[in-house]
């Protein structure tokens, strides 16, 4: 009897999942192109993450070549090895930047909301969005423009005030530094439209109580804007939380390019990844970047369980 | 009445603190390219002299012409490339995304949650560079193949999810009634959703297109061959090499093969690279800030 019953529900079960593609054909037909894509440029890539554990040699293959466990860890996060210091670079950069990447924005979205001329707010915030549709290259050239020892700006400006010229580009101190702020100098005029989207759906007959009630702007700003922009830049900075270790590799070598002076000290995880492909082989590299994988899953999820408690069961995704 | 002007005064305040930070960051972020666009059309002597300058001391089309004269065949090549990649890529591309986005936002599909999770776990969990390179040049010849520029970016889940907030919004009776009149849902998809939601397809469009064209990134990985070089990375080319020389590092022997180009030439490549954005610019920017302020609150 029991068998029995085992016997017919997986068939029912099939003939129901039989049924409901063949019900909706069309719309899963519509899914293919994009399952397809990512089935080739994210799935199939896993079954490459063997590597990480081999010495892999391009004869034997990703799945013929020596297995070596965790040797390839183990030389990441040796003693004086580059393990730690690229971690370091990737959070302390990604740190700075969701900091400034708070304050910028919605300062940038709370002025501009206090802003009475048309003209003016229009104009400028076409000025402040201008960056966002800039490449990294294009970024890196115009900070050339800027700290190159010979023709920059920045010298020329401090020669005016007597300061000697600085050779930015073989003083590895500044470019942390430089990468952070050019970073909030592309992603706040994006950034800051979203905070506005928000404010655009904020309850304004609490803002009109508030001025009966005789608060000025700036308390309102303090005890109305604020607080009601919080979801938004809890939501926002969770996210970024979610990939801290992750670095943005066009942002380095897009600045930095090849220079061998400067990239130890900003290079990140990403860039790490990339350099080491080339010198220290495919295995090594691999394990890498499934250390960074590896914290990211786990970051997100965190990220993904404070938010569903803060936002009543909502979640980043 | 004392009271009452203090109030003002720090109203007053507040308005004056508003106008010079958005007019200071605006200028900040304007004044770089000001300064790239004055560059290229001044001429090598005053930059050397001078440094740069906001208003060209000298104004002279000189570097344009010595530019389309010495390198004008690759930079006319690396145009082409960027164009074939943006247009292909970005028709491609919303093809692609708009289908499944629209497939999942319909709520009688059954399996919609299983093909959200398999896209979310693709941001969640990547199997990184290595492994996805490998797979690429190996298994998919993608090693100096114009396709790599287009294909691995040619879906993005983020804008994938973008968009199915706005076909979500569409009332789905609207729907009901085309298909009693016989309508399939590539139909209705074709005919009903995407006109009515002009503003997603847009905004959306725009994004890939602005990916494709400011990419550099895939050439750097998979092209050596410098007929498929885009735009953007026959920029970062002469940029990488500059960067490396002023490093002083490089021994003198090594970067006296390499001809360092004029400053002048690097700001005018750069305002090449941007060119047909400062132009669409002000064509696209309302809708583009639009679209992205109401994809913003329906999340």
């Amino acid at each position: 009897m029991k068998s029995n019953n085992d016997m017919i529900l997986p068939k029912k079960k099939k003939n129901v999942i039989l049924r409901e593609l063949k019900e909706n054909r069309m719309l899963y037909l519509m899914c293919v192109p994009g399952l397809l894509v990512m089935l080739l440029f994210c799935y199939i890539p896993f079954s490459g993450i063997w590597m990480a554990f081999t010495d892999f040699n391009v004869v034997d293959g990703i799945f013929g070549s020596p297995f070596v466990g965790l040797d390839n860890f183990k030389y990441f996060f040796a003693k004086n090895s580059m393990g730690w210091k690229v971690t370091y670079n990737t959070l302390y950069i990604n740190f700075f930047g969701i900091i400034l990447g708070l304050i910028v924005p919605i300062s940038i979205a709370i002025f501009l909301n206090e802003i009475k001329s048309k003209i003016f707010k229009k104009l400028t915030q076409s000025m402040m969005f201008f960056p966002y549709f800039l490449s990294w290259v294009v970024v890196g050239a115009i900070i050339y423009g800027l700290f190159s020892t010979d023709v920059g700006v920045v010298n020329h400006i401090l020669s005016y005030f007597g300061v000697k010229p600085i050779s930015w580009y073989s003083q590895p101190q500044y470019w942390k530094a430089i990468i952070i702020f050019a970073n909030v100098w592309k992603w706040s005029g994006y950034n800051s439209i979203i905070y506005m989207a928000a404010m655009s759906n904020f309850d304004h007959s609490l803002f009109e109580a508030a001025k009966v009630d005789g608060a000025n702007k700036f308390q309102r700003i303090i005890n109305l804007t604020i607080p009601m922009l919080k979801p938004t830049a809890v939501i926002l900075t969770l996210m970024s939380i979610g990939r801290i270790f992750y670095g943005d590799f066009g942002m380095i070598y897009g600045i930095i390019g090849n220079n061998p002076v400067l990239i130890d000290e900003v290079t990140v995880i990403d860039t790490y990844v990339y350099q080491s492909m080339r010198t220290l082989g495919f295995s090594y590299s691999t394990a890498i970047g499934l250390f960074q994988s590896i914290m990211g899953l786990i970051l997100v999820t965190i990220a993904n369980k404070v938010s569903k408690k803060i936002n009543d069961g909502e979640g980043l995704f | 009445m004392n009271n009452k002007r203090k109030k003002s005064f720090s109203d007053r305040s507040i308005s004056i603190i508003a106008y010079c930070f958005i007019g200071f960051f605006g200028v900040i972020c304007l004044y770089p390219l000001i300064l790239t666009l004055s560059a290229s059309l001044s001429s090598e002597k005053d930059i050397v002299r001078f440094g740069y300058s906001l208003i060209p001391k000298d104004f002279t089309l000189d570097t344009y012409h010595y530019m389309f004269l010495n390198s004008g065949k690759q930079i006319l090549k690396s145009y082409g490339i960027t164009i074939f990649i943006t247009v292909v890529g970005t028709v491609g591309a919303m093809i692609i995304t708009s289908m499944m986005a629209f497939a999942i936002s319909i709520r009688t599909l059954k399996y919609r949650n299983i093909i959200a999770f398999i896209s979310n776990f693709t941001i969640v969990f990547s199997a990184g560079l290595i492994p996805w390179y490998v797979v690429c040049v190996n298994y998919y010849n993608l090693k100096n193949n114009i396709l790599a520029l287009i294909l691995p970016s040619i879906f993005s889940v983020w804008n994938m999810f973008l968009m199915r907030t706005y076909f979500s919004s569409i009332s789905p009776s609207l729907y009901e009634a085309a298909k009693i009149d016989g309508a399939n849902y590539f139909t209705i998809y074709w005919k009903i959703a995407i006109p009515l939601s002009k503003t997603a397809v847009l905004t959306v469009g725009l994004m890939y297109a602005l990916q494709y064209w400011n990419d550099w990134w895939n050439a750097l990985i998979f092209i050596n061959d410098k007929d498929l070089f885009p735009l953007q990375y026959y920029l970062y080319t002469i940029l990488s090499n500059v960067n490396a020389i002023s490093s002083g590092r490089i021994p003198a022997g090594a970067s006296a093969g390499i001809t360092l180009p004029m400053e002048t030439v690097k700001m005018a490549v750069t305002v090449i690279t941007i060119g047909p954005i400062i132009f669409l610019y002000p064509l696209v920017q309302k809708h583009f800030v639009q679209g992205i302020m109401t994809g913003a609150v329906k999340e």
